[in-house]
């Protein structure tokens, strides 16, 4: 069988993404944590405010941290309290890709958040769906 | 029960004129017909629930031939069904990788499961839930990446310290090969991790190892030291999507046969993306070892296929090869759901035939009358001119397995078979060159059947040179391990 992921909107993502402005600061806030298998390269990560957002890949707030250790993370403050999801990745050898086999299959680790995986695909906004309020913490694994 | 008047009988009505007077057969056809199973087949295909400490296999019969020492490997699926939910096809199951040890006159089994992802998924749902060959799949079911769903579960390769698990649509999975303790999926370069790697890999007499790995109109075609050292992988394009599951290879060429069963849509379960294109015919690619730019096309009749024989180049050019054809692959579609179900699938089976691919751009397909199955030769001759194939036989319409195990021989056109009776379910046998020697019958055959009667799991060794005399030795273990697909030896 061949499945295939279509990660790649991820990574287009993160190839359009841009840093946007606090318009509206507040004061919830959440921690992404990575675990990760290899501490090289870096993981970028996306984090989308609404579900139409997540399937249109226009991000709210990212990141590109160094790998520098097995357990890495990034806290983005100033969120307004709501539902919020992440698309991520480890771009092991730094090239700002996700690679793939020739056949087309992410060969770096993803998740999104809740570590939800889908089911030959992308996992969907109501798996990775999170709440923030207050000061919030996600644990991904990137392995 | 093997060393029975009765089976002896069996066994010789098979070989029909040449050595059995008309009343024996009559007397074994007989005895055959009140004595058949009524079709309990749930055996072939029943649930293990764990996984099968190694234990001594009672000797039924015979002894085991001086310099006979070593594994027999094997690997098919072993569960299916779960409370949750249930696998649809036979090739869905999660791989069991038993081991039949022979050694100092005494034989042993033991078998594990793979430790696969899909399978640690679906024990946490208690629900068979992951997508396969034939099985649709349920929503629920996990999956980033294709080895998710890899069930481990088709046929086995030994590489360096390791034993592979494998399976069409994924990586290898390493295991121990003492312990069959599972070890992970092998990735052999980071920028190939998650390649399929077909279930069959054509193993040359000095060890190297060629492999295929399927995606519609590419395939990867791997190259592996003995010691399973990546040396090469690349990709290269076919001239449609047709499906692979067996390849085969002379000395200098990879031989890859392109059925007239196509995929055209990428769907779930596997197989339904597949159509049976009538008329189309079956094209042959021949690529070069050397350089696998280098690339010929034949074009033989349509015929459907899971297994092929070992190829072979003549002097003047033409390149031979064996294969147990079909005439379309309604088995593959449906028939093997069914055998799950305990139904017998009411097909055609599979015959064996001898394609040439001649020099001059033609092909043909000479197709013989006997039912043949799980092809196997003499590994001394890999990839070299040889005279015989090794294959299962028996199976008819209500009968979807094998009860014989047969040698054809390609100068005479005679098959010898040996027949273990209407009760046996006769696996894969695998060829054990005899130490020291070099003649192509020089060797033992070595496999297991599965005793409907006894519910119980046997080992068989035969004298390839006298194969219609039936098994030198049998033992017998105290549980039927389901039918498994393909084995190795390891001396
Ligand atoms: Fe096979």
């Amino acid at each position: 069988m061949k499945t295939r992921i279509a990660l790649m909107a991820a990574v287009a993502a993160l190839a359009t993404a841009t840093l946007t402005p606090d318009a509206h600061a507040q004061d919830a806030s959440v921690k992404v944590e990575f675990e990760l298998g290899r501490s090289t390269g870096s993981v970028m990560l996306v984090l989308f405010a609404s579900e139409a957002d997540y399937n249109t890949n226009r991000p709210v707030r990212n990141a590109v941290i160094p790998a520098d250790a097995t357990t890495v993370s990034v806290t983005f403050e100033g969120l307004e309290p709501g539902s919020y999801a992440i698309k991520s990745f480890h771009d092991i050898n730094g090239n700002g890709d996700m690679d793939t086999n020739p056949f087309g299959m992410p060969i770096e680790p993803y998740a999104f958040s809740n570590n939800a995986l889908g089911n030959m695909g992308p996992a969907s906004w109501s798996e990775a769906r999170f709440t923030v309020e207050g000061d919030t913490v996600q644990t991904l694994i990137l392995r | 029960m093997i060393p029975s008047r009765r089976s002896f009988l069996l066994g010789a009505a098979a070989l029909g004129s040449t050595v059995v007077t008309p009343d024996v057969a009559e007397a074994a056809r007989l005895i055959s017909a009140q004595e058949a199973v009524t079709s309990d087949w749930g055996l072939v295909t029943r649930d293990v629930e764990r996984d099968l400490a190694p234990h001594r296999l009672t000797r039924i019969h015979g002894r085991a031939p001086a310099g006979l020492e070593g594994a027999l490997y094997r690997n098919g699926p072993a569960k299916f069904r779960r409370p949750g939910g249930s696998a649809e096809h036979w090739f869905d199951g999660d791989g069991l990788i038993r081991r039949f040890g022979v050694a100092d006159g005494q034989a042993t089994l033991s078998a594990r499961f793979a430790d696969t992802p899909k399978r640690r998924q679906e024990a946490e749902m208690d629900a068979m839930v992951v997508p396969g060959f034939g099985s649709p799949g349920d929503p629920r079911a996990r999956i980033g990446s294709n080895d998710d769903a890899n069930a481990a579960n088709t046929s086995v390769l030994r590489v360096g310290d390791d034993l592979w698990a494998l399976w069409e649509g994924g990586s290898p999975m390493a295991m121990d090969p003492d312990t069959l303790e599972t070890r992970g999926f092998v990735t052999l370069r980071d920028d190939l991790k998650s390649m399929p790697f077909l279930a069959h890999p054509r193993v040359e007499r000095d060890g190297r190892i060629w492999n295929l790995g399927m995606n519609g109109t590419q395939a990867i075609v791997w190259r592996l030291a003995a010691d399973g050292a990546l040396e090469d992988a690349r990709v290269v394009r076919l001239p449609r999507a047709s499906y692979v599951h067996d390849f085969t290879a002379t000395a200098r060429h990879l031989v890859i046969v392109l059925q007239p069963w196509v995929q055209v849509r990428q769907t779930m379960p596997f197989s339904s993306g597949f159509e049976w294109q009538a008329g189309t015919g079956t094209r042959v690619l021949v690529l070069d070892k050397d350089d696998l730019a280098v690339r010929r096309e034949f074009e033989l009749p349509d015929f459907g296929f899971f297994h092929l024989g070992e190829a072979w180049e003549e002097a003047d050019g033409t390149i031979r090869f064996d294969v147990c054809a079909t005439d379309d692959m309604r088995f593959a579609a449906a028939g093997a759901s069914k055998i799950l179900n305990g139904v017998p699938v009411g097909g055609e089976p599979a015959r064996l035939a001898l394609a040439a691919l001649r020099p001059d751009g033609s092909a043909q397909l000479e197709r013989t009358a006997f039912i043949a199955e799980f092809p196997r030769s003499d590994p001394r001759r890999a990839g070299l001119a040889r005279r015989y194939s090794l294959h299962t036989s028996g199976e008819h319409a209500d009968r979807p397995f094998a009860s014989a195990v047969g040698l054809y021989d390609w100068s005479t056109g005679r098959d010898a078979q040996y027949d273990f009776g209407p009760d046996q379910v006769v696996e894969e046998m695998v060829v054990v060159p005899k130490p020291g020697r070099s003649g192509e019958t020089d060797a033992w055959l070595v496999g297991p059947t599965i005793n409907l009667r006894e519910q119980a799991t046997e080992l068989h060794v035969l004298d390839m040179a006298r194969l219609a005399d039936g098994p030198v030795a049998s033992w017998r273990s105290h549980t039927a391990v389901p039918a498994g697909f393909h084995g190795i030896w390891a001396g």
